[in-house]
């Protein structure tokens, strides 16, 4: 779909994510690394054994599709490689320090000299510039910043981030969008774009019905716990079950079925089925409308339902049902869920150290142009000399030069 | 002169609902498509009946949830179980370039407005059908929000506390991965399109597109079988870090050290402490194996400091730090001014109002969003006028036959 595009990718583990979504969708992406490797590199979780520079999992996952290349931009070699790199790409991401490409004479304002047609996406913390532009962030910092922290876990402790990192995630897919809509923008104007991406706006993204909370009913929205908070009702999601939790939402389409297995149980009077218009209720709970049973009563109902059974019978009950139940899911329940399987998700790819990993399949499925996953996450260099060789012609000598690395 | 917007002359029916849906067609919209709102009244889009409402009074047209992901939009209220309304819904599906729904899988068939149907009328359109499971699959019909998919995939059991059950993200957290994917899915779709004249269909499954968000882990997992877990605000390869307590009422300061500079840094922000001077914490091991320890040193010192000064001094040091900020602090956050994040805009009942502005600028382009939110049916006959070109004579009877509610 976008195979006669062509995308450099210069981000060190701050935006990976964002050149493989291109990759996936047929783009030519090439990876371009200092001589020592990317930062990514060195993100955690690692695989067991191997290369010190191909043992992280992180860098893996969001690599794949892309040719490998080292450059060292510190030499006028590697600047010249990247000039001519740029002259033929349709797409440069980088997630350095604002302003490091312009400190190298490779700011947007060069490279749109070099190609007026490109595309320009920096991707950064904060933004490329502002008044918190140079601030040292982490994924915590940024959670924090952007606004989701304040909203999720519970009063009585800290403000609380998702245990796995999640901001560069975010901002990298968000710049997969941002790359494409200023593509757009140069269709329709015929000029080169710069993109400016910021990670904290991104994570305020995440923040969804909280983030303008305040200005709009004049409260912040109070952290508590699993309790979803809807304006006039609160209501709590996550009930154990027999064998950990599970995700039930007292809405009408659940409740219209459930209300049947509540008095099969003895939970409630047999009165209960006819007693409510279920598939409305929750419309009503939330309008402050009158509901023929209060919330109270029926979470009582739940809980004690939930409790009865494991996390995969109440899964398989409502699906059989039509019913929602959803499984407080570790990555390794997630391994055994058939809808995945079924569908011909996950694919396979053979890792650096020799091992075979489950990774995520395609982001989505298109019926004319679909998706691929072309090639798995190069090893460092491994394309030196195809991509600075074959494609710019360049001498093996040009190559060690330009690269940092013997071309042999 | 002004500049093009970069989805200018484009056509969007958006006959989606609730969060993933909406915001895609949103960006379409923000960014200069002309996006086509179809809501029904029975049942209404459940964003209108959840909060923030504004005054803290209900009312369908008074949420800024319902509002955030319907800027930019024309929208009308139609009855798609009424003849009458099923015929205007064919002739948006004809007008329209991208076709976005994400109702239960196999719901927009039963209406008669399916893919099949669809592409017969409309050869080169984009038809997206976005819902939690996908389109296929013994799970299709799973319907639900983005908390169930976000439990599904492991986002409950890791967000939380390890001592405490799990709690999860705010609200729905799939519904805040997947529009950033699909998104882009239909504006390289577009693309294509654009070049070659094909359209096609899209299925768009929120727990696929979000898992990627746990790719490392699931690997991990496949490898060596370890699973992810909750563990409050802590890494499991970096230490210390944490939201810290602050002086006020519920401030917060998160501190994250991730390098022994970083680490030398704090030290010397907190003007090289008693307790870390023999040395025995330099090391990331030492600091993961008494990470409690150092947390109470480090809130026995944040405690009675202003967070934001707190943050200052640790930026000063190099130390990655950030204010836990509410809805209430990004009003005032000085980077988001200069980023003119937040854009008020004038709604029909709830008055001005800020919108949450988008994630990147293009530099010399105003991003939006352009336009508030509608109220429910607010251009009713404007889109049936000047997009579908239909008589005052044939609206009238589309009245009558309660097509339009």
């Amino acid at each position: 779909m976008l195979s006669p595009y062509t995308v450099l990718d210069l981000t060190g583990g701050r935006g990976d994510l964002a050149s493989m979504l291109l990759g996936d969708m047929g783009a030519n992406v090439i990876k371009i690394e200092p001589p020592g490797g990317s930062a990514g590199r060195r993100e955690p979780p690692f695989m067991e054994g191997g290369l010190e520079a191909e043992r992280s999992l992180n860098f893996f996952a969001f690599n794949r599709n892309k040719q490998g290349i080292t450059l060292d931009l510190e030499s006028k070699a590697g600047r010249n490689a990247l000039r001519a790199l740029v002259k033929e790409a349709d797409f440069l991401f980088e997630s350095g320090q604002p302003k490091t490409l312009d400190s190298i004479g490779l700011g947007f304002d060069v490279l749109k000299n070099i190609n007026p047609k490109v595309i320009h996406v920096a991707i950064s913390p904060y933004g490329w510039d502002g008044p918190h532009s140079d601030y040292a962030a982490s994924d915590l910092t940024i959670a924090a910043m952007g606004g989701p922290m304040s909203v999720q876990g519970v009063r009585e402790r800290a403000p609380l981030r998702i245990s796995v990192p999640q901001v560069w995630l975010h901002t990298g897919a968000e710049a997969a969008t941002a790359a494409l809509t200023a593509h757009a923008l140069m269709i329709q104007t015929g000029e080169a774009q710069f993109v400016d991406v910021s990670a904290q706006t991104a994570m305020i993204a995440t923040m969804l019905s909280a983030t303008s909370a305040h200005a709009i009913q004049g409260t912040d929205y109070q952290r508590a716990g699993a309790l979803l908070q809807l304006g006039q009702a609160s209501i709590p999601l996550v009930f154990q079950c027999a064998d950990g939790y599970v995700v039930i939402a007292p809405t009408g389409p659940t409740l219209a079925v459930i209300v049947h297995w509540f008095v099969e149980e003895g939970l409630v009077p047999e009165s209960w089925i006819s007693g409510e218009d279920w598939p409305t209720y929750h419309f009503r709970l939330l309008q402050g409308q009158p509901i023929s049973y209060p919330l109270d009563e029926v979470l009582e109902a739940v809980t004690k339902l939930a409790i009865r059974y494991t996390k995969s019978q109440l899964l398989e009950r409502g699906l059989a049902e039509g019913v929602s139940l959803a499984p407080v899911n570790s990555v390794g329940d997630l391994a055994g869920f058939k809808q995945l399987e079924e569908r011909g998700y996950w694919l396979t790819a053979p890792l650096p150290n020799g091992q075979e990993a489950q990774v995520p399949g395609l982001v989505v499925r298109m019926t004319e142009t679909p998706m691929s996953v072309r090639s798995w996450t190069p090893t460092l260099h491994e394309h030196n000399n195809d991509v600075l060789g074959s494609v710019l012609g360049m001498s093996k000598e040009e190559i060690s030069l330009a690269s940092g690395v013997d071309a042999g | 002169m002004t500049t093009p917007l970069p989805f200018e002359g484009l056509k969007v029916l958006d006959l989606s609902w609730v969060v993933v849906g909406p915001t895609t067609a949103k960006y379409l919209g923000d960014h200069g498509a002309t996006v086509v709102r179809v809501e029904a009244t029975t049942p209404l889009d459940i964003l209108r009946t959840a909060g923030p409402f504004k005054d803290n009074v209900p009312g369908f047209d008074r949420s800024q949830f319902f509002g955030e992901y319907n800027t930019s939009k024309l929208g009308i209220s139609l009855n798609l179980k009424n003849p009458a309304g099923k015929e205007i819904a064919k002739r948006l599906i004809e007008w329209a370039d991208v076709f976005i729904e994400s109702f239960t899988a196999g719901t927009v068939d039963s209406l008669g407005i399916g893919y099949e149907t669809a592409r017969e009328l409309n050869p080169s359109i984009i038809m997206v059908s976005t819902c939690l499971m996908g389109q296929t699959g013994s799970a299709a019909a799973f319907s639900g929000f983005g908390f169930h998919a976000g439990s599904i995939a492991g986002f409950y059991e890791t967000t939380g506390w390890s001592d405490l059950p799990p709690d999860g993200p705010w609200v729905a957290y799939t519904d805040t991965v997947a529009p950033h994917i699909l998104s882009a899915s239909i504006m390289a779709a577009l693309d294509h399109r654009r070049r070659t004249g094909q359209g096609q269909f899209i299925d768009a499954s929120q727990l696929e597109m979000s898992l990627h968000f746990l790719s490392p882990q699931i690997m991990d997992y496949s490898t060596t079988g370890k699973t992810v877990t909750r563990i409050g605000n802590r890494s499991e390869f970096f230490a210390p870090q944490g939201a810290y307590p602050c002086a006020g009422d519920d401030r917060w300061c998160a501190i994250a050290v991730e390098s022994e500079e970083h680490w030398e840094g704090l030290k010397s922000a907190m003007g090289g402490p008693d307790w870390a001077l023999d040395g025995k914490l330099d090391s990331m091991e030492a600091r993961l194996e008494n990470h409690d320890a150092i947390d109470q040193h480090i809130s026995e010192w944040t405690k009675d400091q202003d967070a934001k000064a707190l943050m200052q001094l640790l930026l000063s040091h190099g130390v990655p730090a950030g204010v836990v900020q509410r809805s209430s602090d990004l009003e005032t956050d000085p980077q988001l001014s200069h980023r003119s994040y937040f854009r008020h805009l004038e709604h029909q009942e709830m008055g001005t109002v800020p919108y949450a502005g988008h994630q990147f600028r293009i530099k010399g382009y105003d991003s939006g969003p352009r336009f508030a939110s509608p109220v429910l049916g607010q251009h009713n006959e404007q889109v049936l006028r000047d997009v579908l070109g239909m008589t005052d004579d044939e609206i009238t009877e589309a009245i009558i036959a309660e097509a339009i509610m």
